[in-house]
């Protein structure tokens, strides 16, 4: 289970999770670049649920995506910007994966260097799933078709969870008496009954016993005799210890030790590339290379073997990672985790398959969650289910929510801070109760007009209003302020210069001419 | 939970259906902006072209029916004593591509086979359409029994192999029409032969997208408006239908071709006795082969490339208008 | 469980096709003049007053006196005990299921090395192309897939023996055979000659398993060349369909989802690209299959070997058509076809989750 109680809500002292600076991400299309993301920049604390809200085609999907670097390419691209997740910049070596000529809207040449994409996807893997996670609009298309529940949950564990699998599996074969006496004496020292429930559970879960701990705790309830209880538990364990090769999995755990050593490298490279210092990036390379080098030799058998039969020689861990599986499933309140496990996805309803796929982002205990329009296709009560367990979340572990939603009252009801997207820009961003109460934005006080709002008495405000013009074809998009052909309060300038985020009074930020007459430089 | 917000559903008028002619001519710019596409057009054209021509001014190009009574007079008259000649340059036109059994010139051959291949081929793939349209639409649209039942003989049609059955019903068409005196040539056996067998693929595929129309609102609309069914299958679900059907008319054209030159090379064509001898590329490669064992390839060979050439000009205007028309690959 | 239901209602569905195959081998017959059909009854050498009796017999035999549809329950009830006719020709006389029985092994043998090369060589090719939108070797396999699509099989056949052949090809007598030419006749294989046991009917097999290296060699190496082709002809169609598969499946949901878990790009094209993207091409084996017992029709044709093919085409190009041998054939490939169907939808159920009832 998992176990972390973090302070949650201490979100301005903090360092943010997620930094997003000047994204810039295009399409290339037969009719011409679809410029989706122009220059949108936010910030996501640890802990925090941050909302993006706009009109369908305002670019809060493609943020998402981008964010995971998942933009399907072909035809999309990152074309520009800095993403940190934990303070690593996950576009650092944006400009060495591809060359892209530009000759005309329609006529554009991208050489993608095979090389550099295969190190930037190696890196990738080890972030997403891992410090960032996802959870899709359409669970039904999300979830493969012909895998089992629990294999794709299992895979998600297996991919970042191998070095602390192997830790419980090696620390509870080498349970000793040491540990035992350690245990029974912690035990016998504590009368109170929660306590003791405790201690019981902290020591199943040290040791990867967990599936012990019922009949743990009724062995210790009904036996006063200490040795009897040691000689059970040793039982136990040996029951557990069966068929398992301890040699293999300390080679699997050693072999996963290197490969993270070597994605630990690769990251320094980067880093190094990035600031220009040769001499480092130079010497990263040679360790790279000889590590990689190292790992193929020693492996090879062991790799060789994972191949052909990965089933059999990762049984133990597949074990492990099953019961972790259950766990989480039962986590986000599955009822019968045990048959949903082996079951495939069409055999679930809809809310139960969105709340697989949340358990399968849980898997790896991410800090952040991108919760994209995750209830957009379910139904009614589902939804407020989906929503409660997201938010349940968010305050159980600390989990960082980037919720991206059309629905200005699942904002109201989840989020702490949000940003207004209008046509590729953000255009607002603030707290929850300042949008609904004092939202600056010509475009965000239209959006709030067009919705009916219980607190709202008096005659004029009830009528809703609709905001005039379409959303603009963003092939072409307007100059200056995208949004200034349909804007009540257009002046000359919002069609020359393009107004820039600033903060006009805490903790809210607009971009409008209106209230301060900074514009971005290009 | 959920609420609406109309701002999010797109305002503005709703596009109104382009006519399909402009439909159609928005699909051919694109199939010509596409190089390969291009290429299959000016192949397809160029075929055509010839095979008309040869069909016109039979006496410009030396074929046209009857070519092969022309050709042997040309040679003399001596059937079975030409032994196959090389390619050459000196004898003329006719010689370029060097001659075939029984001393026939392969060019001027293969220009008059062009005119029956592409003739016949064109015939049998429009007559199976129309056949499949008709009863694909009306079965499907009025449903229930007539859909069943044509479902089950389609099915039928589907559970043999295609070569097989076109052996079967050339030969037992063949026979009884010889039978009964019936002024036809081989050709056109072979093509009623496999305009009964081919029109299924026709009939299933208007029929799930007459299925597709027929819950539409426009559908509704004229029904509400008091328009018969038959006049809705004409003046609605036809036209839908008729763009997929011309895509596969384009992509079936070179099956049909290869068919029924396999056909011919098996020899069903000489099963009725006809006197006016007119070459077809299977033949004229079933012909070439007697030779094939003394290391003479050309006769096999060339008529083998006019043929291919052919069906993959064919096959990449089809996928060209197919990836056109299917609006997965529209960005 | 649920298989074991689903297997029987789709053999049940089965039982109409397989009525309508008949009908339609029953309406081939029925479009020949009647005397004609009743001339195939009566043996060449017999005397005039036995020729009346054998007319009378065919007529009662067929029961041409009676209506139509009692006519056709004749006819079924002569297919139900297995009697298909009997056809007269050079190549073969005897009854016509007593020719599909002797001529059948060769052409299984033939589709079924056929079939088990071109899986093998499709499915890893297939997805590495597939993996590869237009990159270079997709754009190779197109090419391939394009050219061999639009080429004939007789002519492919053809070619073949040009570059390959015999005394013809590149390779001179070291070539390979390009007919029936040495093929171990039924007079000098030993266990055929003795009457001992063959297991599969299929030469190749019976000599490895009765360990006669020189005759599977022999076997062997006639088969090259007709499976080659044949295996080419349908390798277009496969690779087609499972490229297109796979470009199909990397851009759903759910391989998004798979990167979004971290999977690496190796393990997302193996373990969730792959299997989901091959699922589909095993309902295309079924189509495979039509066109395959058509090219081998022709390919036994082009290359002078004794199979099922060449027994269709005795019934055609013969003297007299023999209706009968072509109304067995038909059916029988037909049932051939079905049989293959039935087997690939149980097997498409087996590997699809998706699809239980």
């Amino acid at each position: 289970m998992i176990t972390q109680e973090e302070n949650v809500k201490e979100i301005s002292a903090s360092k943010p999770y997620i930094v997003v600076k000047d994204l810039v991400t295009q399409f290339f299309t037969s009719k011409g670049i679809v410029k989706a993301l122009d220059k949108v920049s936010f910030e996501i604390y640890p802990g925090e649920i941050y909302g993006l809200v706009g009109e369908s085609g305002c670019g809060k999907s493609v943020t998402s995506t981008s964010i995971m670097d998942l933009i399907p390419d072909p035809p999309g691209r990152i074309m520009g910007g800095e993403i940190y997740i934990d303070s690593f910049n996950i576009l650092s070596d944006l400009r060495s994966l591809a060359k892209i000529r530009i000759k005309s809207e329609t006529e554009v040449k991208i050489k993608r260097s095979k090389r550099a994409n295969k190190r930037h996807n190696e890196i990738l893997s080890q972030i997403r799933g891992n410090k960032i996670s996802m959870i899709f609009q359409e669970p039904f298309l999300a979830l493969n078709p012909t895998m089992r529940i629990g294999d794709q949950i299992m895979e998600s564990i297996l991919l970042h969870n191998i070095l602390s699998i192997s830790d419980g599996i090696i620390k509870r074969h080498n349970l000793n008496s040491n540990d035992l006496d350690k245990f029974m004496k912690n035990l016998n020292g504590e009368n109170d009954h929660l306590k003791r429930k405790k201690i019981i559970n902290n020591f199943v879960s040290e040791f990867g016993i967990q599936e012990f701990e019922e009949s743990l705790n009724s062995l210790i309830e009904n036996s006063t005799d200490d040795s009897y209880v040691k000689t059970e538990i040793i039982n136990m364990v040996q029951e557990n210890k069966k068929n398992i090769d301890m040699k293999l999995i300390s080679e699997i755990r050693e072999y996963y030790y290197y490969k993270n050593q070597l994605f630990q490298l690769t990251l320094e490279e980067i880093q190094a590339e990035r600031t220009g210092e040769t001499a480092i990036r130079n010497q990263k390379h040679e360790q790279i290379k000889a590590l990689r080098r190292y790992i193929n030799n020693k492996y090879f058998v062991l790799r060789m073997k994972l191949r052909l039969a990965e089933k059999h020689y990762m049984a133990p861990f597949r074990k492990e990672a099953r019961r972790r599986a259950i766990e989480l499933l039962s986590l986000v309140n599955i009822a019968g985790p045990e048959i949903v496990v082996d079951s495939y996805p069409h055999e679930l309803s809809g809310g139960m398959q969105q709340r697989a796929m949340i358990a399968m982002a849980l898997a790896s205990n991410p800090k952040m969650l991108i919760a994209d329009e995750p209830t957009t296709a379910l139904d009614v009560t589902t939804q407020a289910q989906i929503l409660e367990i997201i938010k349940d979340l968010n305050e159980l572990i600390g989990m960082g929510v980037l919720f991206i939603t059309h629905d200005l009252a699942v904002i109201a009801e989840m989020c702490d801070r949000v940003g207004v997207m209008y046509a590729g820009n953000l255009v607002e961003e603030t707290s929850t109760t300042e949008i609904f109460n004092d939202p600056k934005h010509p475009y965000t006080v239209g959006l709030m007009n067009s919705v009916p709002r219980a607190d709202r008495k008096r005659e004029k405000e009830i009528r809703l209003d609709t905001i005039p013009g379409t959303v603009p074809n963003l092939i072409t998009p307007p100059s200056g302020c995208r949004f200034h052909p349909r804007c009540k309060f257009a002046m000359d300038i919002c069609s020359l210069k393009k107004p820039k985020l600033v903060e006009i009074s805490p903790q809210h930020k607009v971009a409008c001419f209106l209230y301060s007459d900074e514009s971005e430089v290009d | 939970m959920q609420s609406t917000i109309s701002i999010f559903k797109r305002s503005g008028v709703q596009k109104k259906r382009r006519p399909k002619v402009e439909d159609f001519q928005a699909t051919m710019k694109l199939v010509l902006k596409n190089k390969v596409s291009l290429t299959g057009l000016i192949i397809t054209s160029v075929y055509f072209i010839l095979a008309l021509m040869d069909y016109v001014y039979p006496q410009y190009l030396g074929a046209g029916p009857g070519v092969v009574t022309s050709m042997l007079r040309f040679n003399g008259g001596f059937l079975g004593q030409g032994f196959p000649s090389g390619p050459t340059l000196a004898k003329g036109w006719w010689y370029y591509l060097g001659t075939t059994y029984a001393n026939i010139p392969l060019f001027p051959a293969i220009l008059s086979a062009l005119y029956i291949d592409l003739g016949y081929s064109l015939m049998i793939v429009l007559s199976g359409a129309v056949i499949g349209i008709l009863i694909g639409t009306f079965s499907a649209y009025y449903g229930g029994f007539w859909d069943e039942l044509m479902m089950r003989i389609t099915d039928i049609f589907y559970s043999i192999p295609f070569l097989i059955m076109a052996i079967a019903f050339t030969t037992i068409l063949s026979y009884s029409l010889a039978k009964a005196h019936a002024p036809i040539n081989g050709f056109s056996l072979i093509a009623i032969a496999l305009i009964i067998i081919w029109w299924p693929t026709y009939a299933r595929l208007t029929r799930s997208i007459t299925l597709s129309v027929k819950s539409s609102r426009f559908i509704e609309a004229a029904i509400a408006s008091g328009s018969s069914k038959v006049r809705n299958v004409f003046t609605h679900v036809i036209p839908n239908v008729l763009s997929p059907v011309f895509v596969q008319i384009s992509l079936d054209l070179g099956s049909i071709v290869l068919i029924f030159a396999t056909v011919e090379y098996l020899g069903l064509g000489s099963v009725i006795k006809v006197t006016q001898y007119t070459p077809e590329l299977g033949e004229l490669i079933s012909a070439g082969q007697t030779y094939l064992p003394v290391g003479i390839w050309w006769p096999v060979f060339v008529p083998g490339i006019f043929l291919l050439i052919f069906t993959v000009g064919v096959n990449i205007l089809g996928d060209g208008m197919r990836d056109v028309l299917d609006p997965k690959m529209r960005r | 469980m649920e298989l074991r239901y689903y297997i029987i209602r789709r053999f049940l569905i089965l039982i109409p096709t397989l009525f309508g195959l008949v009908l339609l081998t029953f309406i081939l017959l029925r479009a020949i003049p009647t005397s004609d059909l009743i001339a195939s009854f009566i043996s060449q050498k017999a005397t005039a007053q036995e020729r009346v009796i054998e007319k009378q017999q065919a007529i009662a035999y067929l029961g041409l006196n009676q209506p139509l549809p009692v006519q056709f329950l004749y006819y079924l009830n002569d297919i139900i005990h297995g009697n298909l006719g009997v056809m007269y020709t050079s190549f073969y006389t005897g009854p016509v299921m007593g020719g599909i029985e002797r001529f059948l092994p060769y052409t299984l043998e033939l589709s079924i090395a056929t079939v088990i090369l071109s899986i093998l060589i499709a499915i890893p090719l297939g997805t590495y192309i597939g993996a590869r939108p237009n990159s270079p070797s997709d754009a190779i396999g197109r090419i391939f897939s394009l050219g061999v699509y639009a080429m004939p099989i007789f002519w492919l056949a053809l070619l073949a023996q040009i570059i390959f052949g015999k005394n013809i090809g590149i390779f001179g007598s070291y070539g390979l055979p390009i007919s029936g030419e040495g093929y171990p006749t039924t007079t000098k294989v030993p266990w055929i000659v003795n009457n001992v046991s063959e297991p599969t009917h299929m030469l190749f097999v019976d000599a490895l398993l009765h360990g006669n290296l020189t005759i599977a060699y022999s076997a062997f190496i006639h088969l090259i060349l007709p499976v080659g082709v044949l295996t080419l002809s349908i390798l277009a169609g496969l690779l087609r369909f499972i490229r297109a598969g796979m470009v199909d499946t990397a851009n759903q949901e759910f391989v998004k989802t798979a990167r979004a878990k971290g999977v690496p790009e190796k393990l997302v094209l193996r373990r969730h690209v792959r299997k989901n993207a091959l699922l589909p091409s095993v309902t295309v084996i079924g189509l495979l299959m039509a066109g395959l017992l058509g090219g081998v029709v022709v390919i036994e044709y082009v290359f002078q070997l004794r199979g099922m093919g060449r027994l269709t085409l005795a019934t055609i190009t013969g003297l007299n058509i023999q209706f009968y041998g072509v109304a067995g054939t038909v059916l029988f490939f037909g049932i051939i076809l079905m049989i293959t169907n039935l087997i690939v939808d149980v097997v498409y159920a087996f590997l699809d989750p998706r699809i239980r009832y």
